[in-house]
């Protein structure tokens, strides 16, 4: 994988050298092409799509109809409210989170640390089936409350728009977390003590200081939580709310008879992608005027709390993760539970439904794996290069390559899937079959999608190693492939490999652009989780998710090894 | 005499010998069958199973089956977006007028089967409608049958004071926020439970039912799989519109519940057709042999919903899961044995702007309402 890269990358560094090595020109021009045919084209294909009528004309009917239809503004309307009041509540306790962990010494600060990430290892669809189980309506907290406290009806914790925001929010504020703990962790504590010594203290330090100074962190964060949201189809669709936009794209698009409401799907899918490119817009502006941040991460002191203020940290931090970990707990007993139903906890146990998912049918892991595998592969291949032209080369159009994959982060999984069926579904020149009907398409969504968590790993650490060791490397006569294998590699390794692993594991996760996309007799985890969950075994759906949770636990856990949690600048 | 036994004989050897590598070889079935379905993973899955055993006696074959699981609509309009270059084998089930058209669009081919198991099968059911059980042209062929019911979760439908019988007891004020059901636009099973409420009433006081249905409707799901699903767990106490197997499968899991299958409700041949331009085609036509064949029925018997021939009944050991859907559905053997109520009309009901009609009615009037209906 390494050595790819390697060929790769300095190949790209001889165009600005030498003027033009052919080597450096072809390796940069399949990075473009790569990202012309997986990504511009598609996208440009969705568009054309939605500005057409189905004979292939111009028209711009499509969107009035969108614009002029009362429930699809709702949907609209209530879209962008969700998105916003996730991000709300993610701030609330991801801030929170992140401050308490960088600043405070406690019992057990280090386990909450990684604690904070877990939520965020929930495969779609089975975070909500998890939360139903223990507080829908015949969920464990309602039996309770019903058989044992007397309440006369169960209380609707799920069913509706603050199912969606509950089920979001324990899920999404990791991202929250990660971010602002990777901008704070950029603060240089001579700041502070500057600040301190001129008598700022308390709210006027942390409003002039710490707040500015995390804002770009923040932002991105935000946006990240709110295109999840806003992109997010399956969780609604479980609570039975399907006034939302996401929902609307998804349900249109996969129903074919009416074909003016699928028409209606790829509009939606469109507006979604545009939405998507202006807020990343907005935010990027905002990010880029206030980019104060340091290169090097800076050592913190941390504060130690009074007993009694440890013991609220402790309980207040507890007392989220665990409402974060009801997801966890539903579906541990809901793959272990036989025939559970009105009562709070299953009463007969069984090993069925995981003989069914991990022996009788192993395509779906062997599968997850082998996809999730080969999209990383591609996200190195891609990702490294791409990240070095960006830190140490003035190539023509770099720029807009970092563009490009900030707005892979933004785009809504729905609108990349519909764009690859929409694109990509005459047969191959010389082939009998199209590309959506071959496997590989897959793992080239999926790397094409997690691409920026690999960028954003290589970049940082590139940033960390100073110029000055390649320029020593180089000094004594090393080519720059020499250098970059000898020096800078060594160097960048964990920060790729970080990168990498959450490509991987959210690459394993990923099931919108996929669901879409799946090919017969090819389907991975989240797609037999889906099949599994509408095929009406649910159990069997539960049991999956269980194992895909254990392996995304694990690779964060070798993340945490390798990297601490200050990795979050991959989500930026 | 008996030298010409002997050269009768070792002449018949020799023929034989000659025609038997032919005769093995012709039959022969590819080694892959895809088959996309509404009819969920608890039948599907093991007919799928089934057959490649039943592959392997006859043909000696190991077929490697897969099935694309979508519910009706999608179904049908992914078979029309793959415009005649399918990536499945099989299409099974929903409604026959679905089929029809298809078949007019000139994307099903005849369906090939050894003529005594077509003929096994009546031409139709039911009355005062008759409800068409096999393709006269031959496109397509009716599989099993299946009513579409009311199902509920008894012990949450005891503590709510109320009873299910017929349709006309899913609107007592008592289910307020009780009721689990498919739109009629994402699940076949709830569209041609409407039409049966739009023809037993007329448009105009059909819908007002409709709309009280919806009134005391707690959730519309994304698929009608989830509707026994929410009721067997007791989410919802419930369900309208689902097919008797998907209920029964929940049963078999470990939960309880009841099924009614109320005055008129519809029932469905699951039809079954072979798509053309099909990878698979051989095993396409033999998959489709296979759920006709006296073992196939058999197999289906036990999942939950009936033969489609006169001549076989649900039967079997006590205890076995035969006994159980006997049970499940209050009794009933064979749908040959009684009288079948009636009124949904293919005519009718299949059009194409009709089906349209009914969704986007379904979508303005109750849907896009559904929160002002409930208050």
């Amino acid at each position: 994988m390494s050595s790819a890269a390697a060929e790769t990358v300095p190949a790209g560094l001889g165009v600005r050298r030498l003027g033009l090595s052919l080597g450096g020109v072809l390796g940069y021009g399949a990075i473009w092409a790569f990202m012309a045919v997986f990504l511009i084209y598609p996208l440009l294909h969705l568009f054309y799509d939605a500005f057409t009528t189905e004979a292939g004309e111009l028209t711009l009917a499509n969107f009035r109809d969108f614009f002029t239809d009362r429930f699809y503004l709702r949907a609209l309307g209530n879209s962008i409210l969700l998105g916003l009041g996730t991000v709300v509540t993610t701030s609330l306790i991801g801030v929170t989170f992140a401050f308490l962990l960088l600043r405070y010494e406690f019992p057990g600060r280090r386990l909450f640390s990684y604690l904070s990430i877990v939520p965020m290892i929930m495969p779609p669809l089975v975070g909500v089936m998890g939360f139903v189980f223990i507080l829908g309506r015949a969920g464990t907290v309602n039996i309770l409350l019903m058989d044992y406290l007397g309440f006369p009806r169960p209380i609707n914790f799920m069913y509706g728009i603050q199912g969606i925001l509950i089920v979001e929010t324990l899920h999404l504020f990791p991202l929250m977390t990660l971010s602002i703990v990777d901008a704070m962790g950029k603060i240089s504590p001579s700041l502070d003590e500057a600040a301190e010594s001129v008598g700022a203290r308390g709210f006027r330090k942390f409003w002039d200081i710490t707040f500015p100074l995390t804002t770009p962190g923040y932002v991105s964060g935000a946006l990240l939580v709110f295109i999840w949201t806003f992109a997010d189809f399956a969780t609604p669709l479980v609570v039975g709310v399907d006034d939302l936009l996401a929902s609307q794209a998804y349900l249109n698009i996969v129903q074919f008879v009416d074909r003016r409401l699928f028409k209606m799907g790829i509009v939606i899918s469109a507006i979604m992608v545009l939405l998507a490119i202006l807020f990343l817009i907005v935010a990027k502006k905002y990010i880029a005027i206030k980019d104060y941040s340091s290169l090097s991460y800076s050592v913190i002191e941390r504060k130690t709390l009074c007993p009694l203020a440890k013991g609220g940290v402790v309980c207040f931090l507890g007392l989220i993760l665990i409402l974060a970990f009801i997801p966890y707990l539903g579906i541990a007993l809901d793959s272990f539970g036989k025939g559970w139903a009105l009562t709070p906890f299953p009463v007969q146990y069984t090993l069925q439904y995981f003989e069914r998912v991990a022996f009788e049918t192993p395509k779906f892991i062997v599968n997850s794996l082998l996809y999730a595998g080969i999209s990383v592969v591609i996200c190195i291949a891609i990702g490294v290069p791409i990240a070095w032209v960006g830190a140490r080369t003035r190539l023509p159009g770099r720029e807009v390559l970092d563009s490009l994959t900030t707005l892979i982060l933004a785009l809504p999984g729905t609108g990349i899937g519909i764009a690859y069926m929409r694109a990509f579904r005459e047969p191959l020149p010389g082939f009998e079959v199209a590309f959506i009907g071959l496997w590989v398409v897959i793992p080239v969504v999926l790397g094409v999608r997690r691409l920026p968590y690999t960028v954003r790993g290589t970049y940082a650490s590139l940033q960390i190693v100073h110029r000055s060791y390649e320029e020593a490397g180089e000094s004594v006569g090393a080519t720059r492939a020499r250098t970059f294998r000898d020096i800078t590699l060594p160097l960048i390794w964990k920060g790729v490999l970080v990168g990498s692993l959450y490509s991987f594991i959210l690459a394993l996760q990923e099931a919108s652009a996929t669901l879409l996309l799946v090919v017969p007799g090819h389907e991975m985890m989240t797609v037999g989780i889906f099949n599994f969950y509408i095929g009406g075994s649910v159990n069997e759906a539960a049991a999956l998710g269980f194992l895909l949770i254990l392996l995304g636990a694990a690779c964060l856990l070798i993340i945490n090894r390798l990297a601490g949690t200050r990795m979050g600048g991959v989500f930026g | 005499m008996r030298k010409v036994f002997v050269i009768l004989a070792c002449f018949a050897f020799a023929l034989g010998a000659l025609f038997a590598p032919a005769f093995a070889q012709s039959p022969a079935i590819e080694n892959e069958l895809y088959l996309i379905t509404p009819v969920s993973k608890d039948v599907h899955d093991p007919m799928l199973k089934a057959f490649a055993a039943w592959a392997k006696k006859k043909y000696g074959v190991e077929v490697k089956t897969s099935a694309i699981p979508k519910g009706t609509p999608v179904a049908y309009g992914q078979i029309l977006e793959w415009k005649g270059r399918p990536q499945a084998d099989v299409f099974w089930g929903g409604e026959g007028t679905l089929f029809d058209n298809l078949a007019a669009e000139g994307l099903l081919e005849k369906v090939q089967i050894p003529k005594t198991l077509w003929e096994a099968i009546p031409a139709a059911i039911g009355k005062p409608v008759p409800l068409p059980l096999k393709d006269p042209k031959g496109f397509w062929v009716g599989t099993t049958l299946e009513p579409y019911g009311l199902i509920y979760q008894p012990k949450l439908l005891k503590r709510l004071g109320a009873e299910i019988r017929d349709w006309d007891d899913l609107l007592n004020p008592k289910l307020k926020g009780q009721i689990a059901q498919c739109t009629p636009d994402r699940s076949s099973s709830s569209h041609a439970s409407y039409e049966v409420i739009l023809q037993t009433y007329g448009w105009e006081k059909g819908w007002e039912w409709l709309k009280k249905l919806a009134a005391n409707t707690g959730i519309f799901t994304a698929r009608s799989r989830d509707v026994p699903n929410v009721v067997a767990k007791g989410e919802f106490a419930v369900g309208f519109a689902v097919p008797s197997y998907m209920a029964f499968a929940e049963v078999l899991a470990g939960y309880e519940l009841v099924f009614v299958y109320p005055k008129n409700a519809y029932v469905t041949p699951e039809p079954m057709a072979v798509l053309k331009g099909a990878p698979h085609p051989k095993a396409a036509h033999a998959f489709v042999e296979f759920c006709l064949t006296e073992e196939g029925q058999l197999l289906l018997s036990g999942l939950g919903v009936y033969p489609i021939t006169p001549g076989l009944k649900v039967q079997g050991a006590p205890g076995s899961n035969q006994e159980k859907a006997v049970a499940f559905t209050g009794g009933l053997r064979s749908f040959f044995e009684v009288e079948i109520g009636n009124v949904y009309d293919d005519k009718i009901a299949g059009e194409k702007k009709r089906i349209e009609e009914v969704n986007s009615y379904f979508r303005k009037e109750i849907a896009e309402k559904h929160k002002e209906i409930v208050k």
